[in-house]
């Protein structure tokens, strides 16, 4: 049947009609094998969260299930149901067949530990673990921990190369597609934008290096998630640390193509894979005056550190000790070689101003910091704080003092109540640029007006089709390779997400070019394909078309 | 009359505090672990138990309750789990700008609706009566979202009369409440959420006034007035109106308590950062604490103007009387 670049709704009911034909002709099977079938293929579920929550993915699970149930005669039924239920089932009771999920491509999430060891290490199969498929595969667990300790950059490549083979063949999940970040801005307003890998104009790139060339140099940023936290210690979710990146600095900015360069940090040099030598850039101040030092970095880790800030705490316990070594310089010592330690938590933690949190929360009416509200944030970052009015609008000033100051005046982030009143107030001029996804269609449609662009820009974040494979039938790499061949990814891409998306094949995305291997690619449609993968491992189907597990198995 | 106000206080509080422990066992009964929300599942275990620990999760649930009873009573709603903030604070701006929107849609709604009531019935069956009777039935029937939706295309999009949502212009930060809700910028991104909550909600003190009037215009007293020689504009305002104000006054208050709950969907179209989405926010993000609140002071309220209503009706209303006061 090959690929299915182009397909459009029509095409996809003239498919469907020839695939139930092929599913018919598949009783063919049932005469050579009835006597030696084992039980039928039982069930399962595609779990997946709501429409409300995202539009698309219940309607992905819809086409994925029928395409199962026509061109292989095994039935699976979509159930979606609340976000918040599907963390529980899979990720904390393992208590799944198959999950639908959504990786949105976060900074943190380019350097490839998350997809390599986090999500396929099988010392991660536990609760709260990101390994909920239950993969376990030495050889990659061998690759995983080498990749996680290996400090050249190069040589690490090779590995995370090789690791992405294995995952691809064993198939524990498949990658259905990576859908591009869909934006939208005034062209008549602004000039400059820089689009980030994961992040579109979204991006910190954006925010400093966009020029406004009308009205008063603030960019109105819209938003339908409302802002939630300003507290560098508590910081949780993408929402919060786009805005908080703003008003901190980072040792680390992880560049427009997904790199972790220098940015407070001047120089940084490995002495031993176990300890770092950094020096800090002179000069930078925060925005109340006082200079930034290493004291205030020492300060920074120690500090998350102390008081467990969930988001850092698990790469924090990498880091052994710091010690001063002179006014803008640090010696770090690891309690062994971690590589993601640099875009992971250079790149991602928040500096803090020592005299301002050495009071907190002891001098503030809250006993712990993940309590404290933060309402006048002061950070050494290239946006000073002017306020906050909570559910409606954040706005923020450039910090013209910076080592790299914003070319506009400041962003002000408004919340809308949906996609639909972001779009309208783009069109009439009320907003500049959205911060994050807006619907496909809604863009497409912006893109026709005078003065606005919609855009999708490449993502390293997918969405994945995760099954457990400690429970049949998913526990045979026969059969998940054989269904990777049946999936719609066609229709998902075209239809689905209007077009808005590629095929995806590999865990690490071909957005993610230094670390994505180009030698692994999304499995061919192909249905005949798929049936020759399960007759050869011993499966067949009954004179109903009803796939059967080969005899002796089954749950 | 004493013992009754006192009994149904009682009730009040009664009803209140079942309602506070509904909701506890509500939210906690809700499929998924709250942190599961609250912090990203790509954490591991230890940042998980960190969090549950900062905000009171890891005790066991009738300590949670016995603590959330006594903070109840204290007024100490403890803090956000999402913002930190304390709850009161957070109630306390998001209810202001609920009751800003709402206050304007029930002012209007309750004068224009009486008003109208009163001349449809004063005359009854004209082109006026039917015509604001159809009118007012298609707008409460319709949902607010679309009549919002309406509105902001044709006044918004279209002719560009007014802004698509929000309470400001982005980038105004009045410096005082005063300031803000006095401001002409607030004033004119209320006009549309306002006409919209008050056509929704036209229809019920209008018909209820143009029911009651046609009931007193039947009486004798009416037509004594008439006799009299009085203008019929007088028999109609002082005379019928005065008296059929009785039941528009009942039905008012715990229509505005309602109204105050129930404006989730305005305030979504309009993009209002009211007590409604702040209700959709808490609820979806399991931050107990903040949905707690919310939910349970949008209930006191309601019960609170019920209360207000049978006490009102009591002193309002001379026909009705109570226990050994009754008159035969």
């Amino acid at each position: 049947m090959g690929d299915e670049k182009g397909i459009k709704r029509r095409d996809f009911l003239r498919m469907t009609g020839a695939a139930v034909g092929i599913a018919a002709l598949g009783g063919a099977d049932f005469s050579m094998a009835a006597a030696k079938l084992g039980k039928k293929v039982e069930r399962s579920k595609l779990m997946t969260t709501t429409a409300t929550f995202d539009p698309v993915r219940p309607e992905m699970a819809r086409a994925i299930c029928e395409a199962f149930s026509r061109h292989l005669g095994w039935d699976a039924e979509p159930y979606p149901i609340d976000y918040n239920q599907n963390v529980q089932k899979v990720i904390m009771e393992h208590d799944y067949d198959m999950w639908l999920v959504r990786f949105t491509g976060s900074s943190i999430r380019i350097d490839p530990n998350v997809f390599i060891y986090k999500a396929h290490h099988s010392s991660q199969y536990k609760k709260g673990g990101y390994n909920w498929a239950g993969y376990n595969n030495p050889e990659l667990d061998r690759l995983a921990e080498e990749q996680q300790s290996e400090m050249d950059r190069e040589r690490r490549q090779e590995i995370v190369y090789k690791a992405q083979e294995i995952i691809h063949q064993d198939q524990p999940e498949n990658v259905l597609v990576n859908p591009y970040m869909t934006n939208a801005y005034r062209t008549d307003r602004l000039r400059n934008l820089v689009p980030q890998m994961g992040e579109g104009i979204g991006s910190f790139w954006t925010d400093v290096e966009m020029e406004v060339v009308q009205g008063d140099g603030y960019v109105r940023t819209g938003a339908t998630v409302a802002l939630k936290n300003l507290n560098p210690i508590a910081v949780k979710d993408a929402n919060e640390f786009k805005e908080l990146r703003m008003i901190y600095d980072r040792l680390f900015r992880i560049s427009p193509k997904g790199v972790a360069e220098p940015w407070a940090a001047k120089s940084l040099s490995v002495v031993s894979p176990t300890v770092i030598d950094m020096t800090l850039r002179q000069g930078m101040r925060f925005h109340d005056g006082q200079e930034v030092t290493a004291e205030d970095i020492k300060f920074t880790f120690d500090y998350y550190k102390t008081w467990k800030a969930p988001f850092f705490l698990e790469s924090l316990k990498k880091i052994k000790a710091i010690e001063i070594t002179g006014r803008y310089s640090l010696r770090f010592e690891l309690t062994s070689p971690y590589a993601p330690l640099i875009p992971n938590l250079f790149g991602s933690i928040f500096i803090l101003p020592k005299h301002i949190w050495k009071d907190i929360p002891e001098k503030v009416d809250v006993e712990d910091p993940l309590k404290y509200p933060n309402e006048k944030p002061v950070g050494s970052g290239p946006f000073r704080f002017d306020y906050w009015q909570r559910g409606a609008e954040l706005k923020v000033s450039a910090f013209k003092e910076h080592f790299h100051p914003p070319k506009c005046a400041g962003i002000i982030r408004i919340v809308y109540g949906s996609h639909d009143s972001m779009a309208a107030a783009i069109e009439k001029g009320e907003c500049d640029r959205t911060r994050y996804i807006l619907k496909p269609s809604l863009m497409q449609d912006l893109n026709k007006l005078p003065n606005v662009a919609g855009r999708g820009y490449p993502s390293h974040g997918f969405y994945d089709l995760s099954y457990h494979t400690r429970r049949p039938p998913f526990d045979d790499p026969a059969f998940r390779r054989a269904i990777a061949h049946v999936l719609p990814k066609g229709i998902i891409k075209d239809v689905i997400l209007d077009g808005q998306g590629d095929p995806g094949g590999s865990v690490i995305a071909p957005a993610n070019e230094f670390w994505h291997n180009p030698s692994v690619k999304p499995f061919p449609r192909d249905i005949e394909m798929a049936r020759r993968i399960l007759r050869k491992a011993g499966y067949g189907w009954d004179k109903h078309g009803k796939l059967h597990y080969p005899p002796g198995r089954g749950a | 009359m004493r013992e009754y106000i006192i009994q149904r206080i009682a009730y009040t509080f009664v009803t209140i505090f079942v309602v506070a422990s509904i909701l506890f066992l509500i939210f906690r009964m809700l499929p998924g672990d709250p942190t599961a929300q609250v912090i990203s599942p790509a954490l591991d275990e230890s940042a998980q138990k960190r969090l549950k620990q900062a905000f009171g999760l890891d005790k066991p649930l009738y300590v949670q309750y016995v603590l959330y009873l006594k903070n109840l009573t204290l007024l100490n709603w403890g803090r956000s789990f999402t913002s930190s903030y304390k709850v009161t604070d957070i109630l306390w701006y998001r209810f202001w700008n609920t009751v800003f929107l709402m206050g304007a849609g029930m002012c209007f709604t309750l004068v224009v609706g009486p008003g109208l009531g009163m001349i449809m019935a004063w005359k009854r069956n004209s082109p006026l009566d039917v015509g604001a009777t159809v009118g007012a039935l298609i707008f409460q029937s319709a949902p607010p979202f679309i009549t919002g939706l309406v509105l902001l295309m044709v006044l918004s999009y279209r002719l560009d009369l007014f802004p698509t949502g929000g309470m400001h212009t982005p980038g105004f930060h009045p410096e005082s409440l005063v300031a803000q809700f006095l401001s002409r910028d607030f004033l004119h991104h209320l006009v549309l959420p306002t006409v919209t909550v008050a056509l929704f909600y036209l229809a019920t003190p209008m018909l209820i006034m143009r029911d009651s009037m046609l009931e007193v215009l039947g009486s004798d007293f009416i037509e004594l007035a008439k006799a009299k020689g009085l203008a019929p504009h007088v028999v109609m305002i002082k005379h019928a109106a005065r008296n059929a104000l009785l039941a528009v006054v009942t039905v008012s208050s715990i229509m505005i308590g309602f109204a105050i709950g129930g404006q989730v969907i305005v305030e979504q179209v309009f993009s209002w950062p009211g007590m409604g989405r702040l209700m959709v926010e808490a609820a979806s993000a399991h931050d107990y604490p903040v949905a707690q609140a919310t939910f349970l002071s949008l209930a006191a309220l309601v019960i609170i103007l019920n209360l207000a209503a049978d006490i009102a009706y009591c002193y309002l209303d001379p026909r009705i009387s109570l226990g050994k006061e009754s008159v035969p």
